[in-house]
């Protein structure tokens, strides 16, 4: 297992009371539910949760096409829809990446870019080392697959906070697949410019994490989870991700509820 | 001749400019912990053996009887070995000593001294001779590594060539690490025309990762360990 | 030195090699090579076992950070001396009875080591393991002069044998397996009985090449650290073939790339210790060889003339970019393409070049523009797991963005720093992003362009070219994250209200 560097290492804050959320384009079009289930979760925890309406993309997909002028166009209009100073919490640890490590570089000379990167926060990361949060198991026992996104494992260590909050879960045993830190073959438009590459990877990951016997994996990314949930279904396989916002928010709900 | 040299240097300095050398970022090196005398030896003896070499800790006077034994054992009669070294007079006991402890054996071992160059002699380097040893220069405990200084008269393929290798070591030559080594023993001063740090046999895993010895030089390395009872 | 030397034009880089066709069919030959199922299978086999073998040489943490970032200032600082030391090292190789040569493109250094060989009569070379002189294709060249040119590294062999390309820059015949080089073996080798025994293989083998050995005119080998103190050349290897290349002919000739030169002596024992744990998790390798002088006065053997080539072929223009340059801090271990999972997927060959993997992607396109090579940077899903390994951290993942933004600049873009710029940039798709700029920059147009897609979600292709291919279409929800939250907020503001 590869353990944290040097990028993980950051100074956290008390909790707040106050946190913005960043959607994330794709839980916007596509997901929406685990963006309503991060609300609800974090609200429970008693924080206030703000969502700008004027949020769009963090600008990685043009970034990483090499298209860095349009990726600073959008990345100055993101910084822009949060302008308290609180934390911004964001339920994708790519973006997450993104707007915490690559905007530095990108944004390099606009005012104060670099206390903006000190309020982003991957949601995993927020609730373990922010809130340092104790969570109550209601669910059923069951056994789950954790999937950490590449830029989350490596920018973020969410293979870290991920691991600790099911650990926390008392009837969750979280089972490892095989090569579990190795990538599902998103990597943005890299599926699309290289289907047949992205395909052989998302083949092998399905297939390891469908070995591992679990009926739900569990990631804090939409990106792999849309590639991997696409390639089970594609395959006629009932196994399929869930945003660990959404699993929290289930686990921890009481029956009543 | 190009003028390709002017070309690259040209357009390296153009690229770097002025460079303030004072105000390059301080490079640290990892404080290693350190290990006893013993716990160096114990170690380069167990590197060794994890890579395939055998160990033998013995006094200097019986390398002679250790080398004939091992030599029997493979069925070798035949030693090439450097003259005027500080153990060549030892070496050189190993026929005697062959004889004297197996009388019954008629084959005594055939001691050829390095003493010709290498060319003109290719042919009778490669094919005629199965065995040799060689003295060695130091030795490193972290990695199990010997430090071969060839000389003119143990000169560079005597320790390539022939299939089996034996190398003496002596333990009080053993140095905690490479960089240890080099700056204790300021090797920036004066480089012969070449040095070898051997930690094994010649190996390679080119074939589907499966490990095999020989691929080259030396089949088998024997270490001959003298003075390890000393430290 | 001199100073007064004007910098030069930018010289052309190399004609079209055959890398450069080979690198521009990369889409046929990735199709090609995902469909071997057994090639696949060899390569899963070899990375997890290269994985396993250097996770276990590095077993403290803490050490393994100390070292990466002690090799990366290193060689940082010997490329920031990069000029000065490459002539000390000339100067004090020269003084050491080691003749230096420079060439600044393959053309230049297979003619240099060519004229060598011929104005001796060489008529057999054996070569040790070198990735640049497969840079310069200097087989091909010395065939064509008539001299027979012998790959004398086990693995170099086999993929001589067959007349391929190496696969992998450590193990250069990762790619076949067992009984693929006994079928090898047994179609090449008079008088070889057909076994897939490792160790029979590997005896065949030596039986050919000692013979070799004995009788070569030339050795030619890479160099792995060329120290700039001492005038030394040192070489990593296990077999033992670079020691019998460099020492048993009566010529040596050296290959190498300018960013091999390393200060002093004590930059090589932290450089040595990374570079063969990363390899292949060796402590160190069999044997380090270093080697300052020809023979000697009295010497009894090695060759009697040392030759050192030092090539350029696009490394100035690395050199040349602050980012860029920080990929000439490789020292080939191949830990990147280890840990690559596209590697591990479309293997060695696909890539086209003589360099595969991540190394490959970053330097390929400096050796052989940016147009041949415009599929290389795009090749990667950005995971990430190369530049966690790099023992020299070599931004790698950065270095592959940088490439792609320099790939679809506009032609035209200044600064001009590589050749073939912009060759990537397509009209369409360039339009394409600015328009997702247009409405990902503007609160309102997102907002409705969110509004459109969802409310068109009915209608919406359930076809999406790759993707579809292996994966279900992703379903637009029928309301976006922005309206649930609004309708959530009034929702709630209405119960705080009654």
């Amino acid at each position: 297992m590869t353990l944290t560097n040097s990028q993980h290492q950051r100074h956290y804050p008390a909790p707040p009371n106050q946190i913005y959320l960043y959607g994330t384009c794709l839980a916007d079009t596509l997901f929406p539910d685990s963006g309503i289930d991060a609300i609800e979760f974090l609200e429970r925890q008693g924080i206030e949760v703000i969502y700008p309406q004027g949020q769009t993309c963090c600008g990685q997909p043009a970034y990483n096409s090499g298209y860095t002028k349009q990726a600073r166009t959008v990345a100055k209009q993101q910084i822009k829809q949060f302008p308290l100073d609180i934390p911004i919490v964001v339920i994708s640890g790519s973006c997450g990446g993104m707007m915490r490590h690559h905007y530095q570089e990108l944004l390099d000379g606009e005012p104060e870019i670099s206390q903006f990167c000190d309020r982003i926060f991957e949601f995993t990361e927020f609730l373990v080392n922010v809130l340092k949060i104790k969570l109550n198991d209601n669910g059923e026992p069951e056994r789950v697959a954790l999937h950490t996104s590449c830029a989350a494992r490596r920018e973020m260590g969410v293979h870290l906070t991920g691991r600790e909050l099911l650990g926390q879960l008392e009837h969750v045993e979280l089972v490892t697949h095989p090569y579990e830190s190795e990538c599902c073959g998103f990597g943005g438009t890299f599926s699309v410019k290289h289907g047949d590459i992205s395909i052989a990877m998302v083949n092998d990951k399905s297939q390891h994490l469908a070995e591992t016997g679990v009926v739900r994996y569990v990631s804090a990314d939409w990106g792999c989870m849309m590639n991997i949930n696409g390639a089970l279904e594609y395959q006629g396989k009932s196994l399929r991700g869930e945003h660990i916002a959404s699993y929290l928010l289930n686990r921890t709900q009481t029956k009543e509820q | 001749m190009n003028n390709a040299r002017a070309n690259i240097l040209s357009k390296l300095h153009a690229s770097i400019g002025d460079v303030d050398y004072e105000k390059l970022p301080q490079e640290s090196s990892y404080a290693y912990a350190s290990r006893s005398r013993q716990q160096q030896l114990a170690h380069f003896i167990s590197q060794l053996e994890s890579n395939h070499t055998q160990v033998i800790k013995t006094a200097a006077s019986d390398i002679p009887t250790h080398i004939s034994q091992q030599l029997k054992q493979r069925d070798i009669s035949r030693l090439l070995y450097g003259k005027e070294t500080h153990f060549s007079s030892l070496i050189e006991q190993v026929k005697d000593n062959d004889q004297q402890g197996n009388n019954s054996v008629q084959s005594s071992i055939d001691l050829v001294a390095y003493d010709f160059t290498i060319d003109g002699n290719k042919e009778r380097l490669f094919n005629e001779m199965p065995a040799s040893v060689t003295t060695s220069h130091s030795a490193i405990a972290a990695t199990g590594t010997i430090v071969l200084w060839p000389t003119p008269q143990e000169p560079r393929t005597l320790s390539l060539v022939p299939p089996v290798h034996f190398v003496i070591v002596d333990a009080k030559q053993l140095f905690a690490r490479f960089e240890q080594l080099i700056n204790t023993q300021q090797w920036h001063n004066k480089l012969p025309t070449n040095i070898v740090l051997v930690s094994g046999p010649s190996k390679t895993a080119d074939i589907q990762q499966t490990l095999a010895y020989g691929a080259h030089g030396p089949k088998e390395l024997i270490v001959l360990l003298i003075n390890s009872d000393e430290i | 030195m001199n100073n007064t030397t004007p910098a030069s034009q930018t010289q052309p880089l190399e004609d079209e090699s055959k890398y450069a066709a080979s690198a521009r069919n990369f889409r046929q030959n990735v199709a090609r090579d995902l469909a071997n199922d057994e090639l696949r299978s060899n390569f899963r086999g070899a990375m997890d076992y290269l994985i396993d073998k250097r996770q276990s040489a590095f077993s403290d943490q803490d050490e393994l950070e100390t070292l990466r970032r002690q090799c990366q200032l290193i060689k940082q600082r010997c490329l920031v001396k990069l000029p000065l030391l490459l002539e000390q090292l000339e100067q004090q190789l020269t003084s050491n009875g080691i003749k230096v040569h420079w060439a600044e493109t393959i053309t230049q250094a297979n003619e240099i080591i060519a004229s060598i060989i011929e104005s001796k009569q060489g008529k057999t070379v054996v070569k040790g393991k070198s990735m640049v002189s497969e840079e310069t294709a200097l087989n091909d060249h010395l065939e064509q002069r008539d001299i027979e040119c012998l790959e004398s590294d086990m693995g170099e062999y086999i993929v001589q044998l067959a007349h391929e390309h190496p696969s992998h820059i450590i193990m250069p015949a990762i790619h076949q397996n067992k009984r693929q080089v006994a079928d090898l073996f047994a179609k090449n080798i008079e008088g070889f009985e057909h076994t897939t025994d490792v160790d029979a293989l590997i005896q065949q083998g030596r039986k050919v090449l000692r013979e070799k050995f004995c009788h070569a005119d030339v050795g030619v080998s890479g160099v792995n650290f060329a120290v700039a103190q001492t005038g030394t050349l040192c070489l990593v290897e296990n077999e033992g073939n670079g020691r019998m290349c460099t020492t048993v002919p009566d010529l040596h000739i050296a290959i190498t790339g300018i960013e091999k030169v390393v200060e002093s002596l004590n930059d090589v024992p932290p450089l040595l210790s990374l570079l063969t744990r990363s390899a292949t998790g060796q402590a160190i390798s069999t044997y380090f060889n270093m080697i300052s002088h020809p023979r000697q006065t009295g010497e009894k053997d090695g060759p009697k003339e040392v030759h050192l080539v030092l090539l350029d072929n696009g490394r100035s223009q690395m050199y040349s970019d602050p980012e860029l340059r920080q990929t000439l801090q490789c020292i080939r271990c191949g830990a990147c393409m280890n840990h690559c999972p596209v590697y591990t997927r479309i293997g060695g060959h696909a890539y086209g070049t003589v360099y595969p993997g991540p190394i490959g992607k970053m330097v390929s396109p400096h050796m052989l523009g940016l147009e041949a090579t415009t599929n290389l940077p795009t090749a990667s899903s950005l995971c990430g797991a190369c530049g966690e390994v790099c023992p020299v951290k070599i931004p790698i993942p950065k270095i592959l963005l940088r490439l792609r933004e320099e790939s679809v600049k506009p032609v035209g873009d200044i600064p001009l720093i590589m050749k073939g710029q912009g060759s990537g940039r397509k009209p369409i798709e360039a339009s394409v992003w600015k328009a997702w700029a247009a409405v990902h920059q503007s609160p309102t147009l997102y907002a409705l362009s969110m509004w459109a897609v969802t409310r068109a979600r009915a209608i919406l292709p359930q076809k999406l070219g790759p993707w579809t291919q292996a994966r279900t279409a992703p379903k637009v929800a029928a309301q976006t994250l922005h309206e649930r939250v609004k309708l959530r907020n009034s929702q709630k503001q209405e119960s705080g209200n009654e």
